[in-house]
């Protein structure tokens, strides 16, 4: 009960005076909830055919019908559940790799360091998009999970780094030296004391990695690489690609999905750089520098400088 | 050094603020200050005194947050916050130059040693690149560097070699007065050594007056004609550096004093000063010493003392204050 | 000097490295990888052609390790096989054709996002707290969050298809002949100017943080406060002192960057038709021609790695502490 008490005690701390944060977060919060509560919002189901090929947002249908006569809100909200699912679960794979590989490396050093950084750099200087696309390709239209474990298996390597280099400072400090005086297993020091210095390293992990990987499968389902079956908000942009709904002015075919989409991304981008700056707070204006300001004219007008 | 000569520098009811978030934290509060040509005042006191901020506000370097909220800065009856953009740049280093704490920090990592020497030459004098460089090369000789040196990178030299350059870029321009935050503190003492040597030699030949900052008071104790004692961003004792070690007013420097071992003399149980430093956003009224002081009464508690002179020391205590009245 | 063999090795490895996952990917799918591999052909090779192609890209009937140095082989005399979809074209000159269009592309738009950026993040940092720098970044960072492929279908509605002011795809107006006349470059010109803006407005973002960060870092150090006290002047302090530190942790950037310039690259030339690399690379998937997909991959794994390694070189230039 206390360490909850605790983690929302430093959960406001990080909300106050942090627009950044609070904006983004309420961003996403407000799409996974509307997502999640998709039964509740629409009683259409996303796959039926319901009205008349590419018909404009109505009283109806409030975002309209794609080509094939689908509810483009329903398609939205449902569609939503499975690319959330995919963005974090693949986030979740690569912070859980990342953190597995970064922490191993820099605590215990030498071969393992050594072999586990060469396999990352190399990792790390592929260019990511054409390894998934060549995947893809070879593996044939894949369906959103899987997507969801190749997009986790290729973003691990810089997480990794980061965490490597902050587990080698925090490793080169002396209560980690006293700990293993005291005997205390490297297992446990790993969970006790190195893990919980890097929570924010972690929760800005997850987040930019849920940022691309929204992207990355939105991108590759729109490419025709994913499964055209499954209704995501890539696909549906895949759909309206294909159906040509630019062309016809079916605006709402694409416009729909690719807002909710960056509007995803920037909710997400926007809780990253709030963690960035609670982290590193010289990079934060604070209103002092406005306090400063009035005081130094105050100060100035009264030594008699214009 | 007689009293009587013209101060160069005079600091008078000088401030310096730190705004934040939280508020104001005053780190140096109403210090009054002089210095004399030629003369060396050591400034001492523990971390986050304040003693660093009175030197940078000297050459009003300060930047947001801080602020130098009250007081003058007097360099020859020009007071230097008052002065534009301008002359202040004129102002900087051609009279008063600095010597910062980490030669590594203070060196620009990415141009050579000789290109920073000759930038600050060049920006307050006209003369040719080549003369500018020459004037590097002889400034390295003084203090023992080769002069082949010049083309090297900060990196590339060692502790006390990258603190002499730093000595030597302060010398460029002959200043009048050398401020020194902590010169030796990050050196072993062996280099210190040296250092100090080198740094008599030169107050020898150039005779410039120099305002010494360290926490280390027996150091300031061989250099220093005067010591000022700063706690929590008050001078709380100025005099000769004598009387400021051997017959120490002030509880606080006392203690300080006190804290320091001597390699001579009979062995003595080191005493510290118990309890921190106050926390400057939540300083009282009262005086800021009086809660770690032994000997602090109502008064103190109450009333902050001021720095009052007693023939060449000023003290402020109300305890001396009153031994003072009583005797 | 030993950093950068060191880098050297390292780029050839990584090479290596995608040679053999070209080399083992195809036999890793079930089913015959050779009928797999040309299965796009049907009939259009004849089969000595065939079976000739089969055997320069190591499908023989020797043992792995064999077939592996055939492939090798291969790949360094430029041998990749043909192109199927565009038969009896061979994949080098396919490529040859489209590279430059998307060096031409990436480059312009990379060295502008960074130029703009980096001034933009200078400019932040040296007024913080102005509207700039309490703004401008968040909103880009914002803007560029956007999906590029969702940025690109924005840009490509609104600028080209409804308001008409730039055409709808093509590096070039495919009517004209291409040649180094003005109104052949113009045309380049006109028809890159969509694609490129929505790359750099994704870019952008990165630029400005980076260079802004780096500055907040770099100002908040010593040798500035003593560049200041030895009075002199701000633009010199600006340039010797802040941004020649500040520059460094943008060049590393630059690496890190590179391959989200990459994936940008592939969108914005499909969503603008325009005749890249990365168009090719999506084509090729979809009509199943295995050999130019995989040396589509190979080639932008190359440029990539060429472009980290000039950002080491710059690296190394710029910071006096690497060279020894």
């Amino acid at each position: 009960m206390k360490s909850l008490k605790r983690f929302f005690a430093g959960l406001l701390k990080f909300y106050r005076g942090n627009p950044a944060g609070i904006i983004g977060s309420s961003i996403v919060a407000l799409i996974v909830v509307a997502c999640l509560s998709a039964p509740v919002l629409t009683e259409n189901s996303p796959t039926k055919r319901v009205a008349r090929g590419h018909q404009p947002p109505s009283t109806e249908l409030v975002f309209g019908s794609t080509r094939a006569g689908k509810d483009v809100y329903s398609q939205v909200l449902y569609g939503g559940r499975v690319s959330l699912m995919v963005a974090f679960s693949a986030a979740a794979v690569t912070t859980v790799i990342a953190l597995s590989v970064g922490v191993t490396s820099g605590y215990f050093g030498g071969r393992i360091d050594e072999t586990m950084m060469a396999v990352t750099n190399v990792m790390l200087v592929f260019p990511q998009l054409p390894l998934l696309i060549i995947l893809a390709a070879f593996l044939g239209q894949v369906g959103p999970m899987v997507i969801a474990l190749i997009l986790g298996l290729t973003s691990w390597p810089w997480g990794a780094r980061v965490m490597r280099s902050q587990t080698l400072a925090i490793r080169k400090k002396e209560f980690i030296t006293a700990a293993e005086v005291m005997g205390e297993s490297k297992w446990r020091i790993i969970a006790v004391e190195i893990i919980p210095n890097l929570i924010s390293l972690v929760a800005g992990m997850f987040v930019g990695t849920s940022l691309y990987a929204i992207g990355a499968q939105a991108g590759l389902e729109f490419l025709g690489l994913g499964d055209p079956t499954v209704v995501s908000w890539g696909t549906m942009l895949y759909w309206a690609q294909s159906s040509a709904a630019f062309f016809v002015g079916a605006w709402w075919d694409f416009v729909v999905p690719g807002t909710v989409i960056a509007l995803m991304g920037g909710g997400l981008a926007l809780i990253n750089i709030s963690i960035d700056q609670v982290s590193n707070p010289k990079l934060r204006t604070g209103k002092y520098l406005k306090i400063w300001r009035r005081m130094k004219a105050n100060v100035e007008a009264k030594r008699g400088q214009a | 050094m007689s009293t009587d000569t013209k101060p160069l520098l005079q600091v008078r009811d000088l401030s310096v603020d730190y705004v934040t978030d939280n508020g104001n934290a005053r780190a140096v509060n109403q210090v009054t200050l002089d210095i004399r040509p030629g003369e060396t005042v050591g400034l001492a006191g523990e971390s986050g005194c304040g003693k660093s901020t009175l030197a940078f506000a000297i050459a009003n370097l300060h930047a947001a947050p801080a602020l130098i909220s009250e007081g003058e800065i007097l360099f020859e009856d020009r007071d230097v916050l008052k002065m534009s953009e301008r002359e202040l740049r004129d102002f900087r280093w051609a009279e008063a130059s600095m010597v910062f704490q980490s030669a590594m920090n203070a060196l620009n990592p990415v141009i050579t040693i000789g290109d920073q020497i000759i930038d600050v030459i060049l920006a307050h004098k006209t003369v040719t690149r080549d003369e500018a460089w020459k004037r590097g090369e002889e400034l390295l000789e003084t203090v023992g560097i080769h002069p082949s040196r010049m083309t090297s990178y900060a990196h590339q030299l060692s502790g006390g070699m990258r603190q002499r350059v730093v000595i030597a870029i302060a010398l460029a321009l002959r200043p009048k007065l050398i401020i020194m935050d902590e010169p030796t503190t990050a050196l072993d003492v062996v280099v210190e050594r040296e250092i100090m040597d080198e740094l008599y030699a030169l107050k020898e030949e150039y005779g410039f007056a120099i305002l010494f900052i360290s926490h280390d008071l027996s150091l300031m104790g061989e250099i220093a004609d005067r010591i000022g004692v700063m706690y929590a961003g008050r001078l709380v004792e100025l005099g000769t550096a004598q009387e400021v070690l051997d017959d120490a007013q002030h509880p606080y420097t006392k203690g300080l004093v006190a804290s320091f071992p001597t390699i001579h003399g009979p062995k003595v149980r080191l005493e510290g000063i118990p309890g921190n430093p106050p926390n400057l956003l939540e300083l009282g009224e009262g005086c800021h010493f009086a809660d770690r002081c032994t000997l602090s009464t109502d008064l103190c508690k109450t009333t902050n003392p001021d720095l009052i002179r007693k023939g060449d020391k000023e003290i402020a205590c109300h305890v001396v204050h009153s031994e003072e009245v009583a005797a | 000097m030993a950093f950068i063999i060191r880098r050297l090795a390292f780029y050839m490895v990584a090479i290596f490295i995608a040679i053999t996952f070209n080399f083992v990917m195809p036999r890793l799918m079930p089913g015959d990888p050779v009928d797999a591999l040309f299965a796009a052909a049907g009939g259009k090779l004849p089969a000595e052609t065939l079976a000739a192609y089969q055997e320069m890209l190591g499908f023989t009937d020797g043992p792995l390790w064999e077939q592996y140095l055939q492939y090798l082989y291969s790949v360094v005399t430029f041998e990749l096989g043909p192109a199927i979809m565009m038969f009896p074209v061979p994949v080098t000159e396919v490529l040859g054709n489209t590279l430059p269009w998307t060096v031409f592309l990436a480059g312009t738009a990379s060295l502008v996002s960074i130029a703009v950026g980096c001034f933009i993040g200078l400019y932040a940092s040296y007024n913080r707290g102005g509207v700039v720098d309490r703004f401008v970044p968040f909103f880009w960072q914002f803007v560029a969050s956007m999906p590029q492929a969702v940025t690109a279908l924005f840009v490509f509605f609104v600028f080209a298809l409804t308001l008409k002011w730039f055409p709808l795809g093509f590096g070039a107006n495919p009517d004209l002949d291409p040649g180094l006349n003005w109104t052949y470059i113009k045309s380049v010109l006109h028809h890159a100017v969509l694609p490129m803006v929505t790359l750099i407005v994704s870019m952008l973002a990165t630029w400005i943080f980076t260079m802004r960060n780096a500055m907040v870092n770099v100002l908040g150090e010593d040798y500035i406060t003593m560049a200041k006290a030895k009075g002199l002047t701000p633009r010199r302090i600006m340039t010797h002192y802040a941004a020649r530190n500040a520059i460094l942790p943008v060049v590393t950037a630059v690496s890190m960057a590179l391959g989200f310039a990459v994936a940008g690259q592939v969108f914005i030339e499909t969503v603008y038709n325009y005749p890249g690399v990365g168009q090719l690379i999506i084509k090729s998937v979809g009509a199943r021609d295995y050999p130019l997909m995989q040396a589509c991959f190979l080639m932008i794994v190359i440029c990539v790695l060429v472009a980290n390694f000039i950002a080491d070189i710059l690296y190394v230039w710029l910071d006096p502490r690497l060279r020894k």
